[in-house]
């Protein structure tokens, strides 16, 4: 294997310095823009500005398209399914977490 | 190289129907997705049922290794058929989860490589990369400098994929948190033709901590404290990931009381909080004198802590 190193690398942190154009988000998540649109539609992800050409994502919308994309391709969900399925990870991450700093229980493994 | 038993990863017995592979599929499938099942095997498990489906739900595939399945477990030595290394698929990001782009070595000396699902036609633009880094809980707060490895496809002299090692040095910015993605510009796959290269993006993780817990900008610790200290009110050292400051106990403190240090969370431009719960540490067994004083204590406090159940 060829090894090769380069400077030191400066980066935005996507979910702070990022807003993302409807184009970005597509080459990001590797998607089809209709998809894309189809997730917006169906509330997965949403955007501001008037029409496709103006919207602007959050950057957290990232992390869910990305996942629902995943789930799509990969269970054979439809939209409905994998927007519900987002949601509800989103979900027990947040239980999850405010169980992990409950007290008492921030000795568990 | 080992025969994988795909109706087995199924939990099927051979002569299952194309509709029982398709429902075993999609029951474990949702079991094991890496999306939906944070154990460490998840990923790999729902590789080897990918894989295993797409070959059973395939006629042609499954007569295929049927056949072969006959002949490996008659003991017929099995020899994969010839040019069964050439190509290569690669999947973009080391650490993309799901998805069938990787296939066992068993899989390609059976299918080729290229018996894998159709390749990607070319972006117009090149693609951008995703990874996952863990990174220490103190990185976030004090920013830090990272070597990430990658391995990228990139073409030799003869025009042959091959697999390079890449390291970037990455500066992790302070206030970087759980989940969050970092954009390095220009750093995913290639362009051709003068189209731009595409994006990098890293996935943040936190290594698990032995005493920090971490829930967005928030950070908790359990701080032990003397049953004295929770009665009397003290001053303690309170260990924080890049240092340490000191903290008053309210006298009459309880078990699991939280106190709250403002902006001692992960910083940023609105930093987080750390919250310290306090626990009531029992000192090891008492000598003579210590037991002495316990009892006194017991007898002046007259305490029952059991009162609110009725009970004594």
């Amino acid at each position: 294997m060829k090894q090769s190193s380069l400077t030191i690398l400066q980066c935005q942190v996507v979910e702070e310095d990022v807003p993302m154009s409807l184009a970005e988000l597509c080459r990001a998540c590797d998607a089809e823009s209709e998809l894309v649109l189809q997730l917006v539609e169906h509330g997965v992800i949403e955007p501001q500005g008037a029409g496709p050409q103006a919207w602007v994502f959050a950057g957290t919308s990232l992390q869910r398209t990305r996942v629902a994309l995943r789930l799509l391709r990969d269970l054979e969900l439809n939209l409905q399914g994998a927007a519900l399925a987002v949601d509800l990870l989103d979900e027990i991450a947040r239980l999850q977490r405010a169980l992990q700093t409950a007290s008492g229980m921030a000795r568990q493994p | 190289m080992k025969f994988k038993d795909y109706y087995q990863t199924l939990g099927l017995p051979r002569e299952a129907s194309a509709d029982d592979i398709k429902h075993a599929y999609r029951r474990l499938a949702r079991k094991y997705h890496p999306d939906l099942n944070k154990e460490a095997d998840a990923e790999a498990r729902f590789k080897e049922l990918g894989e295993a489906y797409e070959v059973l739900k395939d006629p042609e595939k499954r007569a295929a290794y049927d056949d072969v399945g006959k002949r490996w477990q008659g003991g017929a030595d099995q020899a994969p058929p010839p040019g069964w290394d050439s190509g290569y698929e690669f999947r973009g990001g080391q650490a993309d989860g799901g998805g069938f782009g990787e296939h066992s070595d068993f899989f390609e000396a059976l299918f080729g490589r290229r018996g894998a699902q159709a390749q990607r036609r070319a972006p117009p633009r090149a693609q951008d990369h995703h990874a996952k880094v863990q990174i220490d809980l103190v990185d976030a707060y004090r920013g830090a400098q990272r070597g990430i490895r990658l391995q990228v496809p990139t073409l030799d002299a003869q025009g042959h994929v091959v697999l390079s090692e890449r390291t970037l040095d990455v500066a992790i910015p302070a206030g970087v948190r759980e989940g969050q993605h970092l954009r390095l510009a220009g750093q995913g796959a290639p362009g051709f033709d003068g189209a731009p290269a595409g994006d990098l993006y890293l996935e943040i993780h936190f290594r698990p901590h032995p005493l920090y817990r971490v829930d967005g900008r928030d950070v908790y610790l359990e701080l032990p404290v003397a049953p004295w200290e929770a009665a009397l009110g003290a001053t303690v050292d309170v260990p924080l990931p890049d240092g340490s400051v000191q903290m008053a106990v309210p006298a009459g403190s309880s078990q699991g009381r939280k106190l709250r240090l403002k902006g001692k969370g992960i910083p940023g431009k609105t930093p987080g909080d750390l919250y310290v719960l306090l626990q009531i540490a029992m000192p090891p067994p008492a000598n003579d004198a210590q037991r002495q004083a316990w009892a006194e204590l017991a007898r002046q406090a007259a305490f029952n802590p059991r009162a609110d159940m009725g009970a004594k």
